[in-house]
């Protein structure tokens, strides 16, 4: 699907939250790394298509009315092998529809399980006096707790890039502090730049959340991506 | 939108003012404020024959109407009852002045339904006859050169190096007042007011280009058009320095947001970065403000971020130590060379000099001008050393000082004479301690000749770090 009509799609259907695999592929058509998720709707796709994306492989519900996946029993991680992955599947559609018998379950989706790098988030938010503005934190309890993140306002220059990535407080994380992996603090500031050019190319995208980011010593991949469209269609989308 | 074909020079450095509305309740205060005026004349505009002998006797040549006064109008103050308001602003378009200034409040900041329909009302007038309009709600014009003021208690004479653009008239005001007791002079000062015709970016582009003006400041409270801020405040922190003063920073509630992202991203934390992402600079407070301006105008320019430190005790050089390196500086060894120079002479009975030099025993109390240069030369050659702070020691000096002003004026001349000969910024750090007025003295003679002087170790260190991050900026380091 082109990116103009995953949008229009959700549109038609009077959605401004787009699914995973929906934000997902819009990322990954502009250059944004993520770790791609594709939309199985019954078992043999999901194995057919964990064989392509090879294994170890995570399987996530996808239903509109469900939010919380792991709450309703809706994810399987660690999956190794297809046949695992075809009784996950069944799995996670029973414990979901026991959950939320009134939800449209649209199928599942099956991505790859990347390998744990260390966890950064990349956001975005339209504010209301300088529109888009993109964030960069660390992941986990350091974002929620610490508040230890970076704004800048779209579009970024290099500079900007850098000094986002400079500036949190933990940043030491990042650069091989106690002998932790280093991360790749050049493709962190080049996805950052990438994400720029995305929210400038996309007015119709209100909010963003790449969360987390998997940061390795040799490149960054987005494990979830969220997207929420603007109340109105931007005139200026393609 | 805002008409950005306003001619801010004339109504900004006018050659005629005229007060509308001056009145006895009021002490006459424009025409006070403006008795200091020497470009040109000053005339006033007042239809009640009450008021009109008081204004009379000040001097000062009254008209009933301003379509009477003679000749070209490039500043007028407007202070009538806001029912009167939009009859003189449309009397100022028809005359063709060069701006007016609405000092006359209650319109939409009151938030109530007559203020906002004469707000709009002014400003249908005002853009249908092209008028420069500075406010309503403001207190207008400082020019210190031409001796317009805010306030009868503002400078007036010499021309100052500092802009400032404020949302608040105390602020204003304060700014022109405190600044100039810290050595900071004003060039141009507008309090914008409800800012209805000019913004924020007109003031500040006019600043930008104005060859007076050395350095920005400015207090906001918030932004219309952001976009068009972002532009303005990009294009003048590329050519000065620009201190943003941003008043109401906590959020009044949390976004509404389905994201992560957007709850953390309050307005202010967003503010703060898209100062820096200008390369202007962030400010938390009148003081604060002030003492970045000092550093940026009165201690020369450097990129690098080690300290060459001096006290005269042990205890204030751990402590001088500390605020420095809290504020993001280094204090680092200093070179060999640098040791091998204090060795020969420096006393290490009671001091040190690995950096900081603990130096009272080496210049003694009494202060030895010539070794006090020795040991600056030496900080100014070391190539590990990028600027030097100084402690002055006035809580054991101030009474030498008072009773033998000598011996001030020679330590300061040789503090200037550093200044002069080295590239390096120097701050001197004059705490008030227990001798407050004698070091009220002390700071104004350290101000006569140009030095950057901080009241406390960390406004010191916090006003040079910012300084030093704004050079590092314009160097395209960082």
């Amino acid at each position: 699907m082109p990116p103009s009509a995953i949008i229009d799609d959700a549109r038609k259907q009077g959605r401004v939250l787009l699914t995973e695999i929906e934000a997902k592929q819009l990322l990954e058509d502009a250059g944004v790394p993520v770790s791609p998720a594709r939309l199985a709707r019954t078992r043999d796709d999901a194995m057919k298509m964990a064989e392509q994306l090879g294994f170890p492989i995570v399987l996530k519900i996808v239903s509109p009315q469900i939010t919380h996946k792991s709450d309703v029993g809706g994810v399987a991680l660690n999956l190794v092998s297809s046949e695992d992955v075809g009784a996950a599947f069944d799995r996670i559609v029973a414990a979901a529809k026991r959950h939320e018998p009134d939800a449209v379950i649209d199928g599942v989706a099956v991505q790859r399980m990347e390998k744990q790098g260390i966890e950064v988030i990349i956001g975005m938010i339209s504010d209301p006096q300088f529109g888009p503005v993109l964030m960069f934190g660390l992941g986990g309890v350091l974002v929620e707790v610490l508040k230890d993140v970076a704004f800048r306002v779209v579009p970024l220059n290099e500079r900007d890039a850098r000094q986002m990535v400079h500036e949190i407080k933990g940043y030491p994380m990042l650069d091989g502090y106690r002998g932790q992996d280093l991360a790749d603090v050049a493709g962190l500031q080049q996805l950052l730049l990438k994400v720029s050019d995305f929210v400038e190319r996309h007015p119709d995208v209100a909010e963003l959340d790449l969360n987390p980011v998997f940061a390795y010593k040799d490149g960054a991949i987005a494990v979830d991506a969220r997207i929420v469209l603007t109340a109105d269609a931007s005139e200026a989308s393609p | 939108m805002t008409d950005t074909s306003h001619d801010l020079r004339r109504v900004l450095a006018p050659k005629t003012v005229v007060v509308v509305g001056s009145k006895r309740a009021d002490a006459y205060m424009w025409l006070r404020n403006y008795s200091t005026f020497t470009a040109g004349p000053v005339y006033s505009v007042q239809i009640d024959p009450n008021e009109i002998p008081g204004i009379e006797a000040m001097g000062v040549k009254n008209y009933t109407s301003l379509m009477d006064v003679p000749g070209d109008v490039d500043y007028v103050m407007c202070a009538v009852p806001r029912p009167v308001a939009p009859r003189v602003i449309a009397d100022c378009a028809k005359k063709g002045v060069g701006g007016v200034a609405l000092f006359t409040s209650g319109f939409a900041e009151t938030g109530e339904e007559e203020g906002i329909r004469l707000q709009e009302q002014v400003l249908q007038i005002a853009r249908e006859g092209h008028l420069t309009l500075i406010g309503p709600n403001c207190m207008g014009l400082y020019n210190r050169k031409l001796g317009i003021r805010q306030s009868t208690d503002q400078g007036h004479g010499e021309a100052g190096d500092v802009g400032f653009i404020s949302q608040s008239g105390t602020h204003a005001i304060n700014f022109g007042l405190v600044g100039e007791v810290h050595g900071v002079r004003v060039s141009t000062s507008i309090s914008i007011g409800n800012a209805i015709v000019l913004d924020v970016p007109d003031y500040l582009d006019y600043l930008t280009d104005d060859a007076d003006t050395r350095v920005i400041a400015m207090y906001i409270e918030g932004v219309k058009d952001g976009p068009r801020f972002v532009r303005s405040l990009r294009r003048a922190a590329s050519m000065k320095p620009v201190v943003v003063w941003k008043g109401g920073v906590t959020d009044a509630g949390a976004r509404a947001t389905a994201s992560h992202t957007g709850s953390l991203a309050t307005s202010s934390a967003v503010f703060r970065a898209i100062v820096r992402q200008c390369g202007a600079i962030a400010a938390d407070s009148l003081e604060d403000t002030i003492d970045v301006v000092k550093a940026l105008l009165h201690a020369k320019p450097a990129t690098g971020r080690g300290m060459g430190l001096m006290a005269m005790t042990g205890g204030q050089s751990v402590v001088i130590t500390d605020a420095f390196v809290n504020a993001g500086l280094d204090v680092p060894r200093l070179s060999a060379a640098s040791y091998e120079q204090l060795a020969s002479f420096f006393n290490i009975i009671g001091g040190s000099y690995q950096n900081p030099l603990d130096m009272g025993g080496t210049i003694g109390f009494g202060g030895s001008a010539e070794t006090l240069r020795k040991l600056f030369e030496i900080l100014d050659a070391d190539p590990n050393v990028d600027a030097i702070a100084r402690e002055m020691a006035s809580g054991f000096l101030a009474r030498m000082w008072q009773s033998n002003p000598a011996s001030l004026d020679g330590l300061l001349d040789t503090l200037a004479a550093h200044k002069q000969r080295s590239a390096k910024p120097f701050v001197a750090i004059l705490q008030p301690q227990h001798v407050e007025d004698v070091v009220a003295m002390a700071r104004k003679r350290i101000q006569e000749r140009e030095l950057a002087v901080f009241a406390s170790f960390e406004r010191g260190a916090r006003a040079l770090r910012r300084a030093v991050d704004y050079h590092r900026f314009r160097a395209g380091l960082d």
